[in-house]
């Protein structure tokens, strides 16, 4: 059997993109009433929902609380009928735990937490399909949430993954590229400093080839933020034009 | 921009369950078409290869053209083929990766006017597929549409011809756009031929008139217009014979399959197992995977699988596999990387240690085999390595007796270890006297053989063009001419249109041509001088040498087509009698080759010498002008070295000088070739003393050795001035080695020599033993040193036999891309060198091109100038590696072949009874069960020699020590094999015993001729004519190839005056045949493992 030929020799990928180009992103913000801020987002296939309630009390043991800043607490949880097998459980498994604490890391980083000592944020995720870049997708739905909750945040969260085939690196990989097996690298970038929140690999990689897979994550994840950047303005204006303002 | 859709698929998922996945699919506004046409090219992105702008349509062909008839659109007649993306993937799944991978190469080849167009990804090409709309529709429907919208893109200029094999397509799409035709490829061929006469002359204006304008829609519809059945090939390219006769027997086995196919008899062999089970087989270490290697000598019986990688070290297995019998090996043929099981360890069997005949299919041989050894069968092929294979058909008698049958026949392979390969074919009568070219299709596990198809005819059987063509073929060399775009990139040289150094590349390049003298030592009548030497005092008083290699890369640019052609060809091919070169003979011979006199560019490499250690100070590397002052030769140089001046008359420099001004350039000269081999003895030494004790320095004096004993014009020891040469090239690959790799860490090129595995030595080991040698293999300095020691006064062949197993028990130098490969491994065992590449041939090797551009882009690092573009990066550097590996490996295997030819072609008018030359001392140098493995010196052949024939008897030798066949046994030991006859007598041979064998051919129809010893007398054979006994060797050897050739070329006059392209070539420019002995030097330092037959040969 010949294998997928993932990066083709005139430069096109299996769905017919370029090495660096993104899939198609789009995004909604206030998608529920009842909670504080909530987003919709769709890049290619994945699609992720994210919630944030907060900042509220600490609910539950009061031994939680911190005395200098707030505490953020994810869960991610994943559809039964996200991936193209069925699952059995929609959260509470080890790589769904592994997600919140990813996403928290992430946004501990981003939340100026200090503003509200001793209170919690909530950001709860979930994958409504699953078409690789699950991070990358909650991440971005979850900046959106944060946004729409009024939350300070240092800066946009961007995330985007990267992968590396055949001496290119390949922006934003799908499901069949992922399932290829090769190294791929998550990152979650503050777009106006290019600080790193996250950065996470699992496969092996030459370090001389991580500079060059490395830039062209943070390059897919700036382009992430333009777009991001333009949903909330529009979601801006249309609030605004709501509110009669 | 993109547009996104999504396309669903159906899969059906291991359990069985359809699986509906989604998957996207996006769309862009433009991709790159590739035409020179194009309205807007920088919308479309066109770069790279463009279709060529004098065809006067493009063709497109449809999926399934391009599946079954992909070896005919390869022909390089065909222009303006447009692949479509759609068919490209079809081939890719349904005829898996070797075919797709041809398809890939084919459209990088700059020298095939082909491209791909990826329409599924433009927006208007692209059409879903329709529900309940099968797969085939539904691509030839995508191929359709892309190709209208091509030619509405290249604004209805160029008429597009859409090949298909498809009758339903051609009635639908026929008719529906204006310019672009659908026609058929071959087929339907017989029935419309007489409607084609009909019309013929009507036709045939009209091509002629499409020919001759290139906006040609209305001559090409005229065409169309004439008949109403179409067909591609009979319409574009009626006079292309070779593609029609191809295209003929592709279509004939195709039928044959699917006749086959449908009546499925019983099973010759086991199905092979689905990839999945076999790569899950190899990774828990149930299977092991593996190359398949067919004994030569038994290919009906024994081949053996050699372990690839990992599987070598988990399975815990040292040795090869055997696979014992065509059942066990299942399908696969010589080469291909196979998945072995295991057999139980009970059912394991030995290796036969006899002499074998090849024709004997399957004899019950009385021999008890030696020890067991791991067997095993084959139940998968991961990766065939099917390629052409040179065949003979059976002669007259042998067709009939096959019968019934005409169709099909069995073919018989030149090649012993590629299996008969059944043909169908109406030719078989006329093919008969011929050796001719097929290919394998498929091989079926309900038949015993494989099915091929005819490709093209060589020549006639027994005639040397034909023979020599075979031996090219076989080892897959394909040498045409250079092409006109070739020879167009080449600079112009003539009398009346000299070839200057250009002002530009004049501030460019150091200037050597008035400061240094430069000098070139080469054997006489060398004109491919590849390097010169220099050296001179600074005003510091340190030392300066300098080493001047021919700037090839200069004159070929990289990916230019001398320089893709190059690539290909990768080495010079040096056969027995003729030469093909790398390059074109104007560079070769004239524009790099660094000629006494005239100026030159070149790369060198410059050393600043301490004055009394001669430590490295600095070294510089750098593109130079040279004027090489001296061209000498190197029996000149020892001469001049030695202090025997009367030498110089035949130096032509010196010529025409006055007596003063010779003496002093004299003086300079003779100072200059001291001092350089002062340095080099003191190079020399210190790489001695750091451990390195290099073996080649012993093996250069065998075989100095031998041209002594027979050569009358080389002196007893060898040239000092030999090594200074050597010596000077060494260090000056060593130093670009270093360099290049400093330079360029994971790309760079070098070449490697792994150290050999301990246990190939114990045969060298034993057979020194039994002469009382001792030989310490651990390291290669103890290695040397005990190969020095073993020496036999009363018989030098002894130590030279030793040698060449030592030889042969190594591994070869490989080249390699250091990206892929940890530093320690880096190690030259022969050299005794840590990093050693090869820079100072870029005439006549492809490597030393490469090193040049890595060499130049690494000084141009320096100067913080990047020109990094060409450069390969590490995947397509190993790649190329391998690629030059082989070609080597073939260079070799051919030049062998050719010799060997050469050998039986002498030996084949000679009476072996009468004829005095066919009687000759031979030595033992191995012991079989039922014989002996001989090698004579004088004219340097191994072969075998049965102590039992065919109806069983054994030797006996008599007390006149002439041997007879009686019925008797045989008894082997370690060192000795013992014939009894019934009678009670015995004789017994030892190893390095003397015989007097007489030398036959033994003609092979199918085969090349192969030549048979035959043991007269166990005593040493005495030389009535003392004079034929000095007789060199070597030289009989080139009297022999000419003696052949004239041979030859007699047989050829009386029929009609041909004159041989390369032996003119040859004599224009008198090149080395590669047998210069830096050349020479060369080889054996690389420690190629030829044979001895081969390495003393030629």
């Amino acid at each position: 059997m010949a294998g997928l030929e993932l990066l083709s020799d005139q430069g096109y990928r299996v769905d017919g993109r370029r090495a660096g180009e993104l899939r198609k992103i789009q995004a909604r913000m206030g998608v529920f009433a009842q909670a504080d801020g909530s987003a919709y987002i769709e890049q290619g296939n994945t699609k992720a929902l994210a919630v944030v309630y907060g900042p509220h009390e600490i609910r539950g043991s009061r031994a939680r609380a911190l005395p200098d800043r707030a505490l953020v607490n994810c869960q991610y949880s994943s559809a039964t009928f996200s991936t193209g097998e069925r699952k059995r459980r929609p959260h509470g498994d080890r790589k769904s735990c592994e997600m919140g604490l990813q996403l928290r890391q992430t946004f501990e980083a981003a939340i100026l937490t200090q503003l509200h000592p001793r209170s919690q944020i909530d950001i709860y995720v979930q994958v409504l399909q699953a078409d690789g870049g699950t991070y990358a997708a909650c991440v971005n739905a979850a900046t959106l949430a944060v946004l729409d909750a009024g939350i300070p945040m240092r800066d946009f969260v961007c995330a985007c993954s990267a992968g590396f085939v055949d001496n290119t690196a390949l922006a934003d990989l799908s499901h069949v590229e992922e399932a290829a097996g090769g190294p791929q690298l998550a990152l979650a970038l503050l777009p106006a400093s290019g600080q790193i929140a996250l950065l996470e690999m699992d496969a092996r990689l030459h370090e001389d080839h991580l500079e060059q897979v490395l830039e062209a994550a943070a390059r897919a994840a700036r382009d992430v933020h333009t777009l991001l950047d333009r949903v909330v303005r529009q979601h801006v204006r249309e609030a605004s034009i709501l509110l009669g303002d | 921009m993109l547009q996104k859709r999504e396309k669903v698929l159906l899969l059906r998922t291991f359990q069985g369950r359809t699986l509906r996945i989604v998957r996207e699919h996006y769309l862009r506004p433009s991709v790159p078409c590739n035409s020179p046409l194009c309205p807007q090219p920088a919308a479309c992105r066109n770069d790279g290869k463009l279709l060529s702008s004098d065809v006067t349509h493009y063709m497109i062909p449809d999926w399934k053209v391009v599946q079954d008839y992909l070896e005919i659109l390869e022909f390089p007649e065909l222009k303006g083929i447009i692949f479509m993306q759609t068919a490209c993937q079809t081939v890719q799944h349904q005829r898996g990766r070797r075919q797709y991978n041809k398809l890939r190469n084919l459209l990088k080849d700059a020298r095939h006017d082909c491209i791909l167009f990826a329409n599924e990804f433009q927006q208007h090409c692209y059409l879903p597929r329709e529900r309940g709309e099968s797969m085939e529709k539904w691509q030839t429907r995508s191929i359709y549409n892309a190709a209208v919208w091509y030619f509405h893109h290249c604004q209805d200029r160029m008429p597009i011809v859409m090949v298909t094999e498809d009758k339903e397509a051609i009635q639908q799409y026929g008719s529906e756009t204006e310019g672009v035709f659908v026609i058929s490829f071959k087929f339907l061929r017989n029935f419309k031929r007489f409607k084609m006469k009909k019309k013929k002359p009507n036709k045939e204006e009209a091509r002629r008139e499409c020919t001759q304008k290139s906006s040609s829609l209305h001559s090409l519809q005229a065409i169309f217009c004439s008949n109403e059945m179409q067909n591609y090939l009979d319409n574009f390219w009626p006079d292309l014979k070779a593609a029609h006769e191809l295209c003929d027997s592709i279509l004939q086995s195709q039928r044959e399959r699917e006749n086959e196919s449908q009546e499925s008899h019983g099973k010759e062999y086991a199905e092979h197992l689905p990839l999945e089970v076999l790569e899950a087989g190899i990774k828990s270490g149930r299977y092991i995977q593996g190359i398949l290697n067919v004994n030569k000598h038994r290919a009906q019986m024994e081949a053996f699988v050699r372990l690839q990688g990992a599987s070598c070290k988990d399975s815990g297995l040292l040795s090869d596999i055997l696979i014992h019998g065509m059942k066990a090996r299942n399908r696969s043929i010589h080469g291909d990387v196979v998945v072995v099981e295991l057999l139980p360890r009970n059912e394991w069997k030995g290796r036969t240690a006899a002499l074998c005949e090849n024709d004997s299919e399957d004899k019950a041989l009385g021999d008890p085999p030696s020890e067991p050894m791991p067997t095993g069968r084959v139940v998968g092929i991961l990766q065939k390595n099917w390629r052409d294979y040179v065949v003979t058909f059976p002669s007259k008698e042998e067709v009939q007796s096959q019968g019934k049958n005409a169709q099909k026949i069995l073919v018989t392979p030149w090649d012993y270890r590629i299996p008969k390969i059944r043909i169908s074919t109406q030719q078989a009568e006329a093919l008969q006297d011929f050796r001719v070219v097929v290919r394998i299709d498929s091989w079926e596990a309900t038949s015993l053989y494989p099915n091929g198809h005819f490709v093209r005819v060589l020549g006639r059987i027994g005639d040397l063009e034909g023979e020599i063509a075979t031996i090219l073929v076989e080892n897959s060399i394909s040498v045409v001419p250079f092409s006109e775009a070739q020879m167009c990139e080449m600079p112009v040289n003539t009398p009346g249109n000299p070839w200057k150094v250009s002002p530009e590349e004049e501030r460019e390049r150091k200037d050597l041509r008035e400061t240094h003298l430069v000098f070139s030592i080469d054997p006489k009548g060398c004109e491919d001088v590849d390097d010169t030497l220099s050296v001179r005092t600074l005003t510091n008083g340190n030392l300066e040498l300098g080493v001047h290699i021919a700037d090839v890369t200069h004159f070929v640019p990289p990916n230019s087509y001398i320089d893709i052609e190059a690539r290909t060809r990768a080495t010079t091919y040096y056969l027995a009698d003729r030469r093909y070169d790398m390059l074109p003979s104007i560079l070769s011979a004239d524009l790099c080759s660094l000629l006494g006199g005239v100026d030159r560019y070149a790369v060198s490499v410059i050393w600043e010498l301490d004055k009394t250690s001669y430590e490295i100070k600095k070294v510089w590397y750098g593109r130079t002008i040279i004027r090489s002052a001296y061209k000498l030769f190197y029996e000149a140089a020892q001469e001049l070295l030695d202090g025997n001046f009367h030498i110089v008359d035949d130096i032509p420099e010196f010529r025409d000088l006055d007596e003063k001004s010779k003496q002093a350039k004299l003086e300079e000269l003779v100072w200059a070739i001291g001092k350089l081999t002062d340095i080099a003895r003191h190079i020399r030494a210190k790489r001695d003393h750091c451990g390195a004790l290099e073996l080649e320095g012993v093996e250069i004096r065998v075989q100095l050795d031998e041209k002594k004993n027979i050569h009358d014009l080389i002196p007893k020891q060898p040239l000092e001035v030999h090594e200074t040469v050597a010596e000077c090239m060494i260090l000056a690959n060593h130093w670009v080695a270093k360099k290049i790799w400093e330079s360029f860490p994971h790309q760079a090129l070098l070449r490697q020599h792994p150290p050999p595995h301990q246990e190939f030595f114990s045969e060298l080991r034993e057979c020194a033993k039994a002469k009382g040698f001792f030989i310490d293999t651990r390291s290669n300095k103890t290695l040397a040193d005990s190969l020095d020691n073993a020496n036999d006064p009363n018989d030098p062949i002894v130590n030279r036999l030793l040698r060449s197993m030592a030889t042969q028990a190594m591994s070869n130098a490989l080249y390699f891309s250091t990206g892929s490969c940890a530093e320690e491994e880096f190690h030259h065992y022969g050299l005794a060198l840590d990093k050693y590449t090869h820079f100072t041939s870029p005439i006549r090797r492809y490597s030393d091109i490469v090193v040049h551009r890595l060499l130049m882009a690494a000084i141009s690092k320096d100067k913080k100038t990047e020109i990094k573009d060409n450069l390969f990066s590490n995947k397509d550097l190993e790649e190329l590696c391998r690629h030059i590996n082989n070609r080597n490996r073939a260079a070799q295997h051919s030049q062998k072949q050719s010799t060997e030819l050469f050998q039986c072609m002498y030996f084949k008018d000679k009476d072996p009874d009468n004829e005095e030359r066919c009687i000759s001392d031979g030595v033992i140098y191995s012991i079989r069960t039922n014989g002996v493995l001989v090698f004579i010196p004088r004219f340097g052949i191994k072969g075998a020699a049965y102590l039992r024939n065919k109806d069983g008897l054994v030797i006996s030798c008599g007390s006149d020590s002439r041997s007879e066949w009686k019925p008797g046994s045989l008894q082997r030991f370690q060192n000795k094999i013992t014939s009894t006859t019934t009678g009670g007598e015995s004789v017994t041979f030892h190893l390095f015993d003397h015989v007097t064998v007489r030398i036959s051919v033994q003609a092979s129809r199918c085969h090349s001729d192969t030549i048979r010893l035959e043991i007269i007398s166990n005593k040493p054979y005495m030389i009535p004519d003392t004079e034929l006994f000095h007789q060199s060797s070597l030289l009989l050897k080139s009297d022999l190839v000419k003696e052949v050739t004239r041979s030859v070329e007699e047989a050829q006059l009386a029929q009609e005056v041909k004159v041989n392209v390369i032996q003119e070539d040859y004599q224009k420019y008198c090149q080395t045949k590669g047998r210069s002995l830096y050349t020479l030097l060369e080889e054996i330092r690389d420690l190629a493992l030829l044979d001895v037959s081969n390495s003393y040969g030629m």
